[in-house]
């Protein structure tokens, strides 16, 4: 996450801030934020969400932050709807920053669209100041590009807010952080997993497993699968019985 | 007072923890790479009067490993969060060290005897034939060079979904709390195969996750008090009498919101990074990014005292927020007799405050001024117009080079101040 304090050019840095942060002087109400300091935001919660366990405290501050940012933002009288050849959720990336392609995001989206995760412009992430090397969108089996609900709403600036669907996939990492629960099926279906298909498993791969969770685990199952359920599915996956 | 350097110690990798023993004769360090280093302080020694106050590798061993949990694809650091010392009960000193996710009560002893002259094998450790045995003979012990060993007496493990930022040793000596961002848990330092949760902040929803634990540590007297601080910047105090889930606290303390400063990093930076009970135990202190603040536990609506660490950062917290040096968890600490706290900053800059006189000094670790027994001289940052002679301006600082974590000696002024891989030590007089 850290990258070097970089120096930015001071007229550059005062624009910034001048439209983040209220002058000196204090003004009661922050300025309108700029546009930069909101994909800045965004950037950092995909960034956070693409780890298995994110730093739940960065995260939340971001979300936060980002929250403050949406309220802030003008209110947009009506949302334009999304064009119709748009996909809902763009589980492929582009190839790359700059890719030919790429959908341009123009102007300032509904908070709501925002939301969804849905549309990244890769090549305004490559040139924001101090963004990592090689920033690029989540991929294709990320949770967090899930679908946008149905019927979800346009951007009425005063309809009541629905809970935030940034951490729709923390609540995948639940109380056991197993994957295999079924609540994630849906999510990967429109997905083409079929590179990730584990049919080469070997049976010695479950004693590395054994090993490696540690002699010194007294402690209770908290939900991880136990050594019978793991020897049945490794026999479903070598064949040895049918399903 | 002034403040001299006394020696600096280099360390393989970066060091995330440092603390002092209760009677500041052992010095711990973790670091990233899951090692602890514990130093031992010199002994008085009239040959080298200059000798005393520094410090000198004791015990070295690898404290956890990095581990891999396949069924969430996901690697667990092996980086040492937090080190805690129990207090000395025998010849044998203990210490709970934990990562993320698993806290270890290791054992460290010493060895400088050893026994010859055993009946069933020789020095070489090879058996004898007992047919050959004559005669029995009682084994004597020799003196030997000193051995110093770690060994891992407990082992606490799978208490914790999310990541532990916490641990703290109860003054019953029998417990300890160990913290993550959203549980709290009680341990019986006997106990390892559970643990009760006593705070669960949890949302049935994790969608409505607004807020995390960020810092916990009990009452230094009252077996049953301990505090947690919150990225929002609030501290619950909890009385484990009063429940036994104590998510209701007794005392909430947070000081309301300058509506002249507000922005939209105003949560972030009044997220508390630490929180750290005086020794007397009436006073608490937390940190949050810009300030370090001193609270009386009988007042809940704002703190005593509040110490600005580096308030020339408030008008580059855009710039900071975007190379993430905004949630940079600074830590604090207080001297032995309460009268002076100390935190970290930018640029290897660390500052200290005396209460009393209310004096605050900015003081650099670095190699420039690390000649033994030199004085270290005051630091100055320039906020704007024209810069001084020995000053340095704001755009100046070097933003890697963060003290994250000091530490006080508990009876001398004695400091521990750790620069990224190095271990500087620093007193206030020279022999």
């Amino acid at each position: 996450m850290l990258a070097k304090g970089v120096k930015r050019k001071h007229g550059e840095m005062e624009a910034g801030e001048a439209a983040a942060a209220p002058a000196a002087g204090g003004s009661p109400a922050p300025a309108a934020p700029s546009d930069s300091l909101f994909n800045i935001s965004m950037l950092k919660l995909h960034q956070s969400l693409r780890h298995v366990e994110p730093n739940l405290r960065y995260l939340v501050l971001v979300a936060n932050t980002l929250r403050r940012i949406q309220d802030q933002m003008p209110a947009e009288a009506e949302a334009p709807p999304p064009p119709p050849g748009r996909p809902p959720a763009a589980p492929e990336p582009p190839a790359g920053p700059g890719a030919a392609g790429c959908p341009d995001r123009r102007g300032r989206p509904a908070p709501e669209d925002e939301l969804l995760l849905s549309s990244w412009d890769a090549s305004l992430c490559a040139s924001l100041p101090g963004a990592p090397e090689g920033a690029e969108p989540p991929g294709p089996a990320r949770p967090q590009d899930a679908a946008p609900p149905d019927g979800e709403p346009g951007g009425r600036p005063d309809a009541p807010r629905p809970p935030h669907p940034f951490f729709g996939s923390l609540e995948l990492l639940g109380s056991t952080g197993s994957l295999l629960e079924d609540s994630l099926e849906d999510i990967f279906e429109d997905i083409d997993t079929s590179m990730y298909d584990c049919d080469v498993w070997s049976p010695t791969s479950l004693a590395g497993f054994k090993a490696f969770s540690g002699a010194d685990e007294e402690g209770e199952d908290g939900g991880r699968l136990d050594m019978n359920d793991l020897d049945y599915l490794m026999d479903v996956l070598v064949g040895t019985h049918a399903l | 007072t002034a403040c001299y350097f006394v020696s600096v110690l280099f360390t393989a990798d970066i060091i995330s923890t440092v603390e002092f023993n209760y009677s500041g004769d052992l010095l711990a360090t973790g670091d990233k790479g899951g090692r602890v280093v514990i130093f031992q302080r010199e002994q008085e020694n009239k040959s080298r009067p200059h000798s005393r106050g520094e410090y000198n590798v004791y015990s070295t061993f690898q404290s956890h490993e990095p581990e891999f949990d396949y069924l969430k694809s996901l690697e667990i650091e092996e980086k040492i969060n937090k080190i805690r010392w129990l207090p000395q009960q025998n010849a044998a000193h203990f210490l709970l060290s934990t990562n993320d996710k698993t806290i270890k009560l290791w054992k460290i002893s010493e060895r400088d005897k050893r026994a010859e002259g055993y009946n069933l094998k020789d020095e070489d450790g090879r058996l004898r034939d007992p047919f050959r045995i004559t005669a029995l003979r009682v084994p004597i012990l020799k003196p030997m060079d000193l051995m110093v060993e770690a060994s891992p007496r407990r082992i606490f493990a799978n208490a914790h979904t999310y990541h532990i930022n916490s641990i703290s040793v109860n003054s019953d000596h029998e417990t300890y709390l160990s913290a993550d961002d959203l549980r709290i848990n009680l341990w019986h330092l006997e106990i390892t195969d559970r643990s009760f949760n006593i705070v669960d902040i949890k949302p049935a929803n994790m969608e409505e996750l607004t807020e995390v634990i960020t810092a916990a540590e009990f009452h230094p007297h009252h077996c049953n008090v301990f505090v947690y601080s919150s990225s929002k910047g609030t501290i619950r105090l909890c009385d484990m009498r009063s429940s036994a889930l104590c998510d209701r606290h007794s005392k909430f303390f947070e000081e309301p919101e300058d509506p002249s400063s507000r922005s939209f990093f105003s949560e972030i930076i009044s997220s508390i990074s630490d929180v750290k009970f005086s020794h007397s135990g009436r006073y608490m202190m937390t940190r949050d990014y810009l300030s370090v603040k001193v609270w009386d536990l009988n007042m809940e609506n704002r703190p005593v005292e509040t110490y600005q660490v580096h308030e020339y950062l408030r008008s580059k917290l855009c710039s900071l927020y975007e190379n993430d040096c905004i949630f940079d968890k600074f830590e604090c600490c207080w001297n032995g007799s309460d009268s002076a706290i100390m935190t970290g900053s930018y640029n290897n800059f660390f500052r200290m405050f005396d209460r009393n006189t209310r004096r605050d000094i900015t003081l650099e670790a670095s190699r420039e001024s690390s000649k033994p027994r030199a004085i270290l001289k005051p630091r100055k940052v320039c906020t704007g117009g024209k810069r001084k002679k020995d000053e340095i301006s704001v755009d100046s600082l070097d933003f890697n080079k963060k003290i994250l974590h000091t530490a006080w000696h508990p009876m001398e002024n004695i400091i521990a101040v750790a620069a990224t891989n190095n271990l500087y030590i620093f007193q206030d007089k020279i022999n």
